[in-house]
């Protein structure tokens, strides 16, 4: 699949729009025309004609195409990219925490909202009570096999895309109740999970870094997410 | 592994077309089981014009896991069925297979808001069984800790207490204070929450340079930034006209519920464990024990600041008569104590919290028993409801002050 893709590439295919195999995505570029501004240099740009280039994904490719006549206040005359794209950097930039605390680390996951901690200037803030508005569960303190229903119905309820930030040795592992007979031995036995957070509990700083590598997660998968099993993941015997 | 849906074949309990012929995602029925009991039966039988609305275990407000059921009657509460152990760890069981050093770790996350004073009640247990003789300056650095943790979740409470009436700003307050009086007790203890720090037969570390300037730069301001933190509340009349006559408890069914700590001096008890079975040095330290009569919600708060001003008179005390010395007894690694049983209670944020320790002669407890407030106090919401409005629920509920990790243990 790799040998294809850079075949056709090497071949100087500049106007074919390179699009990952088998993915469904609408591959047509979305052309935001420049009607707002004029480059600093009217020669800047092909002399303001408009590019054949639509795809970032060319310059990377083709070397004669990467050139740098302008200053960045030019930017570029079309921004070419896919919905997707943009609306993933919107969500990592918005990530609107579940307010569902199970036990300890619940309280440094509101010491990681307030005050000292203002987590509102990553874009992790306004803390929503209903699932239905909810980007990320923080799963923050021990899972009892009681509250393991409940806790996997607020996951079911949370609309896609969502994630999972296990905070916690509990959710982790099981921590310092592994031996006990009513907890779950970590969070990833009933749902997945995209960052872990070990300490017992951690600070909130450890949170705060949690919820960046997860914005640098969302900004990774940009425009290219896997096919995530929608509804239940839980294994048939739990 | 896990179950997986392909794409378009799932199913959801959303989608009103979609028949759910299996057992997941099918609401449980209220009952959730045939009554077992007459209590159950009297209780799931609806009256005329009667509802019932489920609260928790996800809730904004439950102050974790707690999950009431509601019976109502338009909007006044007629009953309730509070359903708990979503919380249960087994904390007990545990402890059975636990030395007695370990145990104290086990502990701690059960009022994880007051950890220190998780760690005190069964500490002061086993030093009865051990017949260990606490060093002083140990004594005192205990006091001092405590006071500061206890100071840290009145903070918590006074944040928590506003937002459940809805008031939003007190809680960014509150944090700041409870932030820095947990950063000063890790510099002391190496943990921000979960301490882990008391030691049976004294403290696991002495007073550092980094607490004690910490300490002091807070002290310096701690007094006029409390007033101004409560001046938002006190001063506000919303907030008072709110809390006033909520929530009601008089002094005879506070006793007979065998409430303690705060919930019960605001009821007119002047019963505090620091004064009444003294332990620790507090017979030697000048404090008062703040008493009110009304016994409703807006007395319960009011008592708690007034306690965390006697608290920063303790913490002054402390600091002007800490004595020198070691900060540890002399006591081998491990640790067998006589069989026989202790009872020890100390005065939590929360009230009376107990500890009662069976020993059989090994490194191990036979059976650890821990009596705690908020349980007791929780029993309270179920006299307290009944005739309330459904938006008060969680304003009585929060002026009582449970924890759930304590709760279900």
């Amino acid at each position: 699949m790799t040998n294809e893709l850079t075949r056709s590439t090497s071949a100087g295919a500049r106007t074919t729009a390179l699009t990952v195999p088998g993915s469904t995505a609408v591959s047509e570029p979305v052309v935001v025309r420049n009607e707002l501004w004029a480059p600093a240099d009217p020669l800047a740009y092909d002399g303001g004609q408009p590019t054949e280039i639509t795809h970032l994904a060319q310059l990377e490719h083709d070397m004669s195409l990467r050139r740098d006549d302008a200053r960045w206040s030019g930017v570029l005359e079309v921004i070419p990219t896919k919905a997707d794209y943009v609306i993933d950097l919107l969500r990592a930039n918005s990530l609107w925490p579940l307010l569902s605390g199970l036990a300890c680390c619940a309280i440094e996951m509101m010491s990681f909202a307030t005050s000292k901690n203002d987590v509102d200037r990553w874009g992790a803030f306004p803390f929503r009570a209903s699932p239905r508005q909810a980007d990320v569960l923080i799963v923050a303190g021990t899972l009892t096999t009681k509250m393991s229903g409940p806790l996997l119905r607020l996951w079911e309820q949370m609309p896609e895309p969502k994630w999972c930030v296990a905070m916690g040795d509990c959710t982790c592992s099981g921590g310092r109740y592994k031996r006990s007979y009513s907890t779950v031995e970590g969070i990833d036995r009933i749902m997945p999970v995209d960052v872990y957070v070990p300490g017992c509990p951690p600070r909130p700083e450890g949170l705060i870094y949690a919820m960046m590598k997860l914005q640098q997660l969302v900004k990774d998968r940009r425009g290219h997410w896997p096919e995530r099993a929608i509804g239940p993941t839980v294994p048939q015997d739990v | 592994m896990a179950t997986t849906y392909p794409h378009g074949t799932h199913k959801s309990a959303d989608d009103p077309h979609v028949l759910l012929d299996d057992e997941y995602g099918q609401y449980e029925p209220i009952p959730p089981y045939p009554p077992r009991t007459e209590r159950e039966l009297e209780f799931y039988t609806p009256g005329d014009g009667e509802m019932y609305l489920n609260m928790g275990p996800q809730h904004p407000s439950t102050h974790g896991v707690l999950r009431v059921v509601l019976k109502l009657n338009g909007e006044r509460v007629v009953d309730i069925d509070p359903v708990l152990g979503y919380l249960h760890r087994g904390v007990e069981k545990l402890c059975e297979n636990a030395d007695y050093h370990q145990t104290i770790s086990q502990l701690d996350p059960l009022e994880y808001i007051s950890s220190l004073f998780c760690e005190w009640g069964p500490v002061i247990a086993y030093e009865k069984l051990l017949d260990v003789q606490v060093p002083r300056r140990a004594e005192y650095i205990r006091v001092l800790s405590g006071e500061l943790n206890r100071i840290a979740s009145h903070a918590l409470f006074m944040g928590w207490f506003a937002l459940d009436l809805g008031g939003l700003a007190p809680i960014l307050y509150s944090f700041i204070e409870r932030d820095e009086i947990v950063e000063m007790l890790a510099a002391l203890t190496g943990q921000r929450m979960l301490f882990n720090y008391f030691r049976i037969g004294g403290v696991n570390g002495d007073l550092n340079h980094d607490f004690l300037s910490r300490l002091g730069d807070w002290m310096s301001r701690a007094g006029k930034q409390i007033e101004t933190n409560l001046a938002l509340l006190n001063e506000n009349e919303i907030f008072v006209r709110r809390a006033r006559g909520l929530g009601t408890i008089d002094r005879e069914a506070a006793l007979r519920l065998c409430m303690t700590g705060p919930n019960i001096r605001a009821s007119g008890v002047p019963f505090d464990v620091r004064r009444a079975h003294p332990y620790s040095i507090y017979p030697e330290i000048d404090f008062e024990i703040p008493t009110r009569s009304e016994g409703d919600s807006l007395a319960r708060y009011l008592l708690r600041m007034d306690e965390v001003k006697q608290s920063l008179r303790i913490i002054d005390q402390c600091l002007e008569q800490m004595p020198d010395g070691p900060i540890m007894a002399k006591l081998p690694r491990l640790l067998r104590p006589r069989p026989g049983r202790a009872w020890a209670a100390i005065e939590g944020p929360r009230g009376m919290y107990g500890a009662y320790v069976i020993s059989d002669g090994t490194d191990q407890p036979f059976r650890l028993k821990i009596h705690d407030p908020s349980f007791i106090h929780l029993q309270a919401v179920g006299a307290l409801l009944p005739g309330h409005l459904l938006a008060d629920t969680m304003a009585i509920m929060a002026s009582l002050d449970p924890v759930m990790g304590g709760v279900d243990k």
